[in-house]
């Protein structure tokens, strides 16, 4: 590591594509010092990226480790940081810091069945556990995913439901709030199509990522209506840190800090903390 | 480590022996020190020990001897440069830039120095090292004052501290009668004294008679209180100034962001920010998990009394050092020592 750990390693755009609207992916080739830094790294774990001249921000890293030497990120357009990224192109240079974080206990979960509820953007950092299932498949019981959205414009990763949907003991459910006219699949929000699944908590965790109001209810009806106990569900949160080292002191949630505590949390954990991250 | 209190090397040296010292230390080092700055009491370099505002009487300061801000901004400046970033056309190129200057710190009063240790513990002691804060204090010696008196607002003796207390410094000084008795509290701070010149003495410091002022609620007591409607009512007053966190000798919140110099050339820097801000928790999607005032001032407090001891092991220490000046500085009259008794009342 650099002895400043606050400086970014370098890193080329080998890819920038539409995901959804305002919605881009960032396929980042690293270069010098990354390449080693970003040679491993594990579902659920976040990465600063610099638009340089406007900032950084954290992103969670939206790919498996594993899958070809690049890290991808996908960046919804909400601030300057974000816009400024939006702006850059193949070729282009960026910063990244990372990775960082805690992860998804992916060893824990191997013989259990997996429910992944992904809401809008919050579905990037849940794309490297679906990845890495597919990958090691063998390893894992049945994968039932959830992926909603607002609208059928704003679903990530519909390239990729084809890969996923073929996988064995592989479902995909598909919700949207507000459908459009060509929408053939359900209606509504997750946790009403999770309210009309409703599966089973034997041999079971879930992950969760989204809005917090979604990871609210979500998690609650997990527990109240399906039985499952908090430790058995994963959540993965956010928080607008500016270091991601527990330097900062932006991202506290109570005695914990999102950035070295987390960012995946289950709900007993969440449940003990002071304060809510609601 | 620093020396047991009775095995400290000590000279008694005069208040001109005193000035002569600083004057040299000054000429090879940066030495920073209690100055008149537009009507304010700051620690900032002087080139002569005449430059030092001794007793700093100011009408700005209710505190006789302690700057208005902490000695926190030596070590953490309110912004610092984290590199520097040149575009042309795709190329990027970083470059970095560390203080690596030598520092004198004359005139730390306990308090502040017990800051430095606190921040210390976030930014030495928990990985990753910070390596500005790092630098700036392996470059520094801490030379302390200590005070005569408590301040209208100081309330050390609350907290663990003492007006006169040694342990966070490299060198500290106790002012007798116009004559100064100069202690080494760590090897970087003997390797100051000019040893052939000052005379040694067996004298000891005249102990400090204050004693606590009032109880403190432990750490273990705070947890209970996180829902007390009590942060609701105190916040009444609040204006999410955040004045406070800028005086705090312990308040180290930063913001990372990037500036433009010229076309094409732009600096990373860190600046002080506090949780008190409106804006501060919100999340990309506008979600703000901290929306009301009471739920950010709650912070501040819990911030101080157990989350930040709990994050970077203080035991059972506060991360407050009773310097007082939140207290001197809110325009509307939070007062911290007023909210610990509340609480304590209520436990």
């Amino acid at each position: 590591m650099n002895e400043n750990p606050m400086l970014p390693y370098l890193g080329k755009l080998v890819e920038v594509r539409d995901l959804a609207a305002d919605i881009k992916l960032f396929r980042v080739e690293m270069l010098n010092d990354g390449g080693e830094a970003f040679r491993t790294f594990q579902p659920g774990q976040f990465a600063f990226v610099s638009a340089f001249g406007l900032g950084e921000a954290p992103f969670g890293i939206a790919n498996a480790s594993g899958r070809g030497s690049a890290v991808d990120f996908a960046v919804a357009r909400i601030g300057s940081v974000t816009t400024g990224l939006h702006e850059l192109g193949e070729g282009d240079i960026v910063g990244v810091r990372g990775p960082l974080g805690n992860w998804f206990p992916m060893k824990k979960f191997k013989g259990k069945n997996l429910i992944v509820l992904g809401g809008g953007i919050g579905g990037a950092p849940l794309r490297p556990v679906i990845q890495h299932v597919l990958d090691h498949r063998s390893d894992y019981g049945t994968l039932t995913i959830l992926w909603a959205a607002r609208h059928p414009s704003l679903l990530v990763f519909t390239d990729e439901y084809a890969e996923w949907r073929a996988a064995p003991d592989t479902d995909l459910h598909l919700t949207v709030d507000s459908p459009d006219e060509k929408w053939d699949h359900n209606v509504g929000l997750i946790t009403q199509l999770l309210e009309k699944m409703s599966p089973s908590p034997e041999n079971t965790v879930t992950i969760t990522c989204g809005p917090p109001i979604m990871i609210h209810f979500v998690t609650k009806m997990l527990q109240e209506k399906m039985g499952f106990a908090p430790k058995n569900n994963y959540v993965t949160l956010e928080a607008r840190m500016h270091c991601g080292m527990g330097k900062c002191g932006r991202c506290n949630l109570g005695e914990k800090l999102v950035c070295v505590d987390g960012p995946v949390f289950n709900m007993e954990e969440v449940g003990g903390l002071l304060e809510t991250f609601l | 480590m620093s020396k047991s209190n009775s095995a400290r090397k000590r000279w008694l040296i005069s208040q001109a022996e005193l000035e002569i010292w600083l004057d040299g230390l000054a000429q090879a080092r940066t030495l920073i020190a209690p100055r008149q700055v537009s009507g304010i009491m700051l620690y900032r370099p002087v080139a002569k020990s005449n430059e030092i505002a001794w007793h700093g009487q100011t009408p700005r300061s209710a505190h006789a001897g302690r700057p208005v801000l902490s000695v926190k901004e030596i070590f953490f400046p309110p912004t610092e440069r984290l590199f520097t970033i040149q575009k042309t056309g795709q190329e990027i190129r970083l470059e970095e830039t560390f203080p690596d200057w030598e520092t004198v710190v004359f005139g730390v009063r306990p308090c502040d120095a017990r800051g430095v240790k606190l921040l210390d513990a976030l930014f030495l002691d928990t990985n990753p090292v910070d390596s500005f804060y790092a630098r700036r204090r392996g470059n520094t010696t801490l030379i302390g004052l200590a005070c005569q008196e408590l301040g209208p607002t100081c309330f050390c003796t609350s907290v663990g501290g003492a007006p006169d207390n040694a342990h966070d410094m490299d060198i500290m000084l106790y002012e007798t009668d116009g004559s100064y008795l100069a202690e080494a509290v760590t090897e970087k701070g003997r390797f100051l004294i000019p040893v052939c010149e000052w005379k040694e003495t067996t004298a000891s410091p005249q102990q400090s008679t204050y004693s606590g002022q009032f109880p403190v609620p432990e750490k273990g007591k705070w947890p209970e209180h996180f829902n007390d409607e009590y942060w609701l009512k105190i916040s009444e007053r609040c204006l999410s100034c955040r004045a406070c966190a800028y005086v705090c000798p312990t308040c180290r919140c930063f913001a990372v962001r990037d500036e433009m110099l010229a076309p094409g050339q732009f600096e990373r820097i860190r600046c002080w920010d506090a949780c008190a801000g409106e804006n501060y928790r919100r999340v990309a999607g506008g979600h703000q998990p901290r929306a009301e005032k009471g739920e950010r001032l709650r912070n501040r407090f819990f911030c101080k009394f157990f989350y930040y001891p709990e994050q970077y092991g203080l035991g059972a220490a506060s991360a407050c050092t009773g310097c007082g000046r939140c207290i001197e500085v809110c325009p509307a009259g939070v007062d911290i020592t007023e909210v610990l008794m509340d609480l304590e009342k209520q436990a």
